[in-house]
Order: structure tokens, then sequence, then C-alpha cells
């Protein structure tokens, strides 16, 4: 690893009395870019969407690996694209990995949750909450593990990314913060982002070259400005609400679409924040993502998806209501098994329509919100390397039986 | 900055190698050795054969304007270039690498199937039956209410608030009257609750805690009180052998490790049902003909010809034709041509059979709902 330049990793050194073949790279800003297209990635996942249905559901794992190999290689720093390397058949041996294991604790401990929540408090109430509580340390056990599984079959310029061992730390971490967020009404949000951020980007390697967060996570109460302020006026204009002008009610309902904004605007700042005082060694980074853009994204996208999807289901609905209308006139002439025909295929429509909404939902969500994300944060990122990239060695490979299984049949939810 | 793929090809061919041991990039002049049928890359410090059979395309690439090309010889080296055109060069370029071993993915998933298999059909079934007989009568009847909420909130399609019970007071008194004469001599291990449902379906189920359901159809469909006795009686086993019980729980076991093993995709919760419905008939077929028996007992002891439940099973027939081979699989009740042979059968020679409804009773119980077809 090189030494720090006293001027920080833009200063360029004097290179001229080094021979060409030995000398030091420049400090080369590499720029991030994104080069993902969002008709093909709609292609992309209907197709593998629909296989996905009609495997029922095996094909998920080359569904999930195409679609990552896809987005991977969008990604582009200094022009050398991302690669995912996940075998789906890995993915599909961690699933059953994870099947073994889980299926002896759902189907066991649910049934005698269920029996004791009913024997004794006459009430299945309590079951799901004590089934659920379970669940939530296996949960975040399940997010580290598949983090770890994604970062060992990332490369980029040949070399592989990894992460540490320590998901059951990273559980029992989360809980605990999750647990001092909830009680503090949200206040030590930024505590939370930021101690677990710290955890995971610790344990973080490329290559040979380790990961490390700097800063404090004070250093993120700015970012929580404008979900704060939006909930502490939506509080204060309904007290003037109730005991002043209804007026102040126009204010408290304006809160709202700000609160949202809010949240996007703690997202992209939070994530610049915590990317600039990111490091790998004498590399750093430099990340200007823009709320108003990302709130843009989280709208609008979001509008747009739901908007065609239900523009797909249109001539399914026109044919629903064309057979309820004929059901409704042949009911009176009394005949069973027209009857019975006809919620055949009013069920056959139904389920049709199920997938169709699904897939197109999923397809569209894909294009008009998780895409565009990945480009605006990818796009607004730059690596800045003082010139010690190459000296960057490949690190042994992460076997890793379980791959992702945990997470696969718990569905914790990540971004894609 | 545009990258470091170089895009004007002016001495030759060019691209970048990363040799899979370091980060850096070494820019190299590609040189395709027809003779010796390979490619060579020639750099500062690379020089590298690959030959072409060994040459893959690194898939789903969103990149359009170069390729990234990788090595079977060795995995871990890529190199980038932006003549698209020497893909066609390489004639195994679109195989696929094979990472993870078949054999071991292969032991796992007998492992999972069989350990599935073991939870669902061994182990949740005894845990069931066996905590079943430990459940409290409060315990069962919540386990019963809800079920019953459950099924009309399902059955519901129009109002949103359930699907609607039948109680015109007449009606109620006539089929109390019919329970009451069924329920004489059986010991009950709850007291029994009824409930007329009104859906047109032709059919009749028991529920955890005593719950006896019957549907508006089942009651048209029949043409004799004696057939909705039958139908009654044969119910009335389930609540004494606690079968409804055991089914409650052992759902609440199964399904949730069938949603384990479909996830989250889209045909889940469809593949899931159809499953849940397949082991449901696997282990209730016995269960439905030790209730038939048990039905026939019940209604000789109440001067009912036990052939009334063929009868029923008839009309019932007629409605829907019997279903047979694969789809019978999938209803949870053994063919009803056999059943209806089997009642017939128990019934004996010279039965002497007494009324179990009056005419009025019979046509109130009919009425139930309210309206008469």
């Amino acid at each position: 690893m090189s030494e720090l330049p006293e001027a920080g990793p833009w200063d360029r050194r004097n290179t001229d009395v080094i021979p060409t073949r030995y000398r030091q790279p420049d400090p080369e800003p590499l720029e991030g870019d994104f080069v993902g297209d969002r008709r093909r990635l709609f292609a992309l996942a209907v197709k593998t969407g629909l296989l996905t249905v009609l495997t029922l559901g095996i094909y998920r794992f080359w569904m999930k690996t195409r679609l990552r190999r896809y987005y991977w290689s969008s990604v582009r720093f200094g022009g050398v694209p991302a690669e995912y390397l996940g075998d789906p058949l890995e993915k599909l041996l961690g699933f059953l990995i994870a099947v073994v294991i889980l299926a002896f604790y759902i189907g066991i401990v649910n049934l005698v949750l269920m029996f004791l929540s009913y024997s004794l408090f006459q009430d299945n109430f309590v079951a799901y909450l004590l089934s659920f509580a379970g669940v939530v340390p296996l949960w975040f056990y399940a997010r580290y593990r598949a983090r770890r599984y994604v970062l060992a079959r990332t490369r980029w310029r040949g070399i592989r990314f990894g992460l540490e061992p320590g998901a059951w730390g990273y559980a029992f971490r989360a809980i605990g913060y999750w647990f001092v967020t909830i009680i503090s009404a949200g206040l030590l949000w930024p505590l939370m982002t930021f101690q677990l951020e710290k955890y995971r980007t610790d344990r973080t390697w490329y290559g040979d070259r380790r990961f490390e967060q700097q800063g404090r996570w004070t250093m993120l109460y700015p970012a929580m400005r404008h979900v704060f302020l939006s909930v502490f006026i939506a509080g204060a204009t309904t007290v003037g609400g109730v005991y002043g002008s209804p007026l102040f009610f126009v204010a408290t309902a304006l809160c709202l679409p700000w609160f949202g904004f809010g949240l996007a605007y703690y997202r992209a700042r939070s994530f610049e924040i915590l990317a600039n005082a990111k490091r790998a060694g004498d590399i750093v980074f430099l990340s200007k993502p823009r709320p108003m853009r990302v709130f843009g994204i989280y709208v609008l996208g979001n509008l747009a998806t739901g908007f065609l999807a239900s523009l797909v289901l249109m001539p399914l609905g026109l044919a629903l209501m064309g057979l309820i209308g004929a059901m409704i006139g042949t009911q009176d002439v009394v005949d069973f098994s027209m009857d019975s025909l006809t919620s055949g295929a009013l069920t056959a429509l139904g389920v049709a329509s199920y997938f169709v909404f699904f897939l197109a939902w999923s397809a569209l969500s894909h294009s008009f919100v998780t895409l565009p994300l990945w480009a605006h944060f990818t796009e607004t990122m730059t690596v800045i390397d003082p010139g010690s990239l190459a000296q960057i060695r490949q690190r042994p490979r992460d076997e890793f039986d379980e791959a992702e299984g945990f997470a696969e049949a718990l569905d914790v939810g990540a971004a894609i | 900055m545009s990258g470091i793929i170089p895009t004007v090809p002016r001495e030759g061919l060019r691209g970048v190698y990363f040799d899979g041991q370091s980060a850096a990039a070494q820019e190299v002049r590609l040189v395709m050795d027809e003779a010796a049928q390979q490619l060579v890359l020639r750099g500062e410090v690379a020089d590298v054969a690959w030959r072409f059979v060994d040459i893959r395309l690194v898939p789903d690439q969103a990149g359009r304007r170069g390729l990234v090309l990788r090595s079977i010889a060795d995995p871990a080296a890529r190199l980038l270039t932006a003549h698209r055109d020497i893909a066609e060069r390489f004639p195994a370029r679109h195989r696929a690498m094979v990472q993870a071993e078949r054999g071991r993915i292969l032991r796992w998933a007998v492992a999972a199937v069989a350990s599935v298999a073991l939870i669902v059909f061994v182990l949740v079934p005894t845990m069931a039956n066996q905590l079943a007989r430990f459940i409290p009568p409060e315990g069962e009847k919540a386990l019963g209410d809800a079920t019953l909420a459950q099924i009309r909130g399902a059955l519901d399609e129009t109002s949103g608030i359930g699907l609607g019970i039948c109680s015109s007071a007449e009606g109620t008194k006539a089929i109390d009257t019919l329970a009451a004469r069924l329920s004489a001599d059986v010991e009950l291990p709850v007291s029994l609750t009824i409930t007329v449902l009104d859906h047109p379906m032709i059919n009749a189920f028991a529920l955890p805690g005593g719950h006896v359901v019957f549907m508006r159809g089942l009651l048209e469909a029949a043409e004799r009180p004696e057939e909705v006795a039958a139908v009654f009686a044969h119910e009335m086993a389930h609540v004494v052998s606690r079968d409804p019980t055991r089914h409650a729980l052992r759902s609440a076991g199964s399904i949730g490790v069938l949603g384990l093993l479909f996830g989250d995709f889209a045909g889940g919760a469809l593949v899931l049902f159809l499953t849940e419905r397949l082991i449901e008939a696997q282990y209730s077929q016995g269960a439905e003909a030790a209730a038939d028996v048990f039905a026939y007992e019940v209604l000789m002891a109440a001067g009912v010809p036990p052939s009334a439940l063929g009868d029923m099973f008839e009309h019932l027939r007629e409605k829907t034709g019997d279903i047979e081979g694969i789809s019978a699989h999938f209803l949870s009740h053994p063919s009803l041509g056999a059943r209806i042979q089997e009642a017939r059968a128990a019934t004996p020679q010279g039965f002497e059979a007494r009324p179990i409804l009056s005419e009025a009773e019979w046509t109130a119980l009919r009425g139930i709902c309210g309206k008469t077809r």
C-alpha cells in the first residue's frame, strides 16, 4: 500500500524521472457509470418471471442470478463493469439446506405455538406474535449471510469482494439497535443506521484490501432534518387545529408528502455521508446523490408501475365482468352445471390475472424504480484511487454451501 | 472519462486484461492465431494464450459496445475488448460454465424432500393427533370459531362482511329437533353448534369445538329429512373423533412448511392450496370411512335407514358427476359410488324406519334461509 500523500489523493506526483514501466499510476478518479437499459431489463424480467411461474418457482434461482448479472454488469467504475458470479444451482442448494433446517422449526414450533395459544389464551394472536418474534433474529442473520454470499460472488477488475463471518453478531446488534430506535420514537434512527453500516463495512474486503467506515453516528443527524421537521410541524399544527383554527389542518395534510420526501432525503443523504466517510486503504469515495431525484424516482416510478400494471389487467377485468354478467343472467334458470362451468372459468381468469399482474408489477418495478435508483447512485459516485488499486491482490474463494438459502426461504426482501 | 476500454482499433485488435490475481489493468494486443486455434494476449507483462474452444462470453451483460470474455482454463481472468466481431471465432462462447457440484446438490435435494416429507406426513400429523387430545374445550371452541369466520370470509364474494348465517325460527327449531334425536345416545366430547350458511354449494363439514356446518345447497339438494340426518350423523362422527381439531393443528404446522418450500413467488399461494388439499385427501380417506361406519350406527339407533346416506350421495352424484382418477385425489372423500353401495349394504333387511321430522318441520328446515326454491 502506498503512503498517503500530504495534500490528499488528488495530489499529482512528479513522475518524470521514473521510467514509465515502473512508475505509480497517477491519482485517478474512476467515475461511476450505469449502462443498463430499462427496456432490456424489462424484457429479461418478464422472460425469467414467466419461466418462474411455469416451473412452479424453481426457476426463481435462475431469474435472480440473471437479473443480478444484468445489474452488476451495468455498474462501471472507470469503464470496467462489475460482475456477478453466483451460480443458480448453488442458490438452489443453499435454499434446500435452509429448508431442511427451517422446515423443522416452522412445522413443529408453529404447531406447538398454535396449540398453546389456543389452549391458554383461546386465541391465535399469541401464536402469531411468538412465531414472528422467533423469526426476527433469524431474519437479520439471513440478511447478513445473504450479503456475505453476494459480496463473495461479486468481482470487479477480476478481484473478489468478501465479507467476514459474523452473522449472529450482526443479528444481535440489529435487534438491539432496532429496540433502541423504537423506544426512542425514531430519534436514535441514525445511531442504528451508522452502527449497522459500520459493522458491515468494517468486515468488507476487496481482494486483500479492507474497507473501513469512518465518522460518527451523529453526523447523520442533518440527513434526518426533513423527517424530524415534518413530524414536528404535523404535531404542532394538529394541536393548533384542535385548539385554534381548523385551517391548521391544511398544513398538517401537507406534512405527509413532506415526510415522504424526508424519507427519500434521508436515504440519499445518509448514503452520501456514509460513502464519503468510507475508505479502502487510501482509496476513497465521493458520492453526490440528489435527494429530489431519489424522491422523484420513488414517487413517479411507483406511480408508473401501478398505472401500467393496472393497464395490463384491463382486458382481463373486462372478460371477468362479462362472465359475471353471463352468470347473473343464467342464475334464474337454475342450471347447476352451467353455474359451476362459469365459476370454473371465473377462477381460471382470477388466477391468470393474479399471475399477469404479479409479473407485470415486478418487471415494471425493476424498470421504473430499481434500475433508475441504481443508475442514480452509481452515476453520482466516484472512486478516487491515488494509485494503489493495481497493488490489490486476489482473495481466496469463499466456499459458501448455504449461499443465501435462509434469506431466500425467509424472503428477507433484498433489493433485487 | 470515457473508460479504459479502447474503442478505436488502429493497430490491430486491442483489449484490457485482468489476470485474476491483481486488480491491475493490463492493456493487451489480441492476436488471432488461426493455426493454433488460440487467442494470444500480449501486453507489457501479459503473455497469455486462450484456446478458441475454451473461451466463453460472460452472460447477461448490460454493455452492448464491447465483450467481456473468460476462459475455462483460467476461470478468474477476464478480457474486455471493444471488438464485438471476434466473438464469432469462439464456437463454445454461449456454453455455461459449471461451478457448483451436482452430486452434492442432489444429495441435499433428497435430504430436503425427505425432511419435509417426514415433517409434513409423519411428525406434524403425529403431534397434531397427540395435541388434539389435550386441547381444552374452550381452546378448541375458539379454534373452531376462528376457522368458521375464515371460511365465511373466504366464501363471501359480494358483501365483504362474511357469508350470511341462515336462522329462521322454525328452521332452527327443526334442525335442533333433528340433532337432538340423533345425538341422544352419543357421548360427545363437546356440545354441538349447528350453523347453516347461505351458499349454493352442496356441502357440509365439521369444525373444531363441535361445529357442524351445512351449506344451503345441501338442504336444497336433499329430497327427504333422512338424507340431511345421514349427513349430520357423518359430521357428528368427525366431532366425536376430533378429526377437525387434528386437521386444524396439522394445517398450522404443514402450511408454514409448504409456504417455505414454494417461496413467495406468483404461484405460491395457489400451489400451496392444491398441495394442502392433496395432503388432506391422503390422510382423511381413512377418517371418512370410519365416520361413515359410525354414522350407520347412529342412524339405526334413531330409526333412520343408513341407505339415506347413499341417497344423499346419489343426489350429489347427479348434480356434480362422480369424480374419479386424478382429480378424485383432490377431493377429501372416497369416491361416491363405493360409498353409496356401502351405505345400502349397511341397511339390514326389513329395517323399520321412523320419520325423523314431520312434513311441517321438513318444510321449515328447507326454508331456514328465508327463501324456498
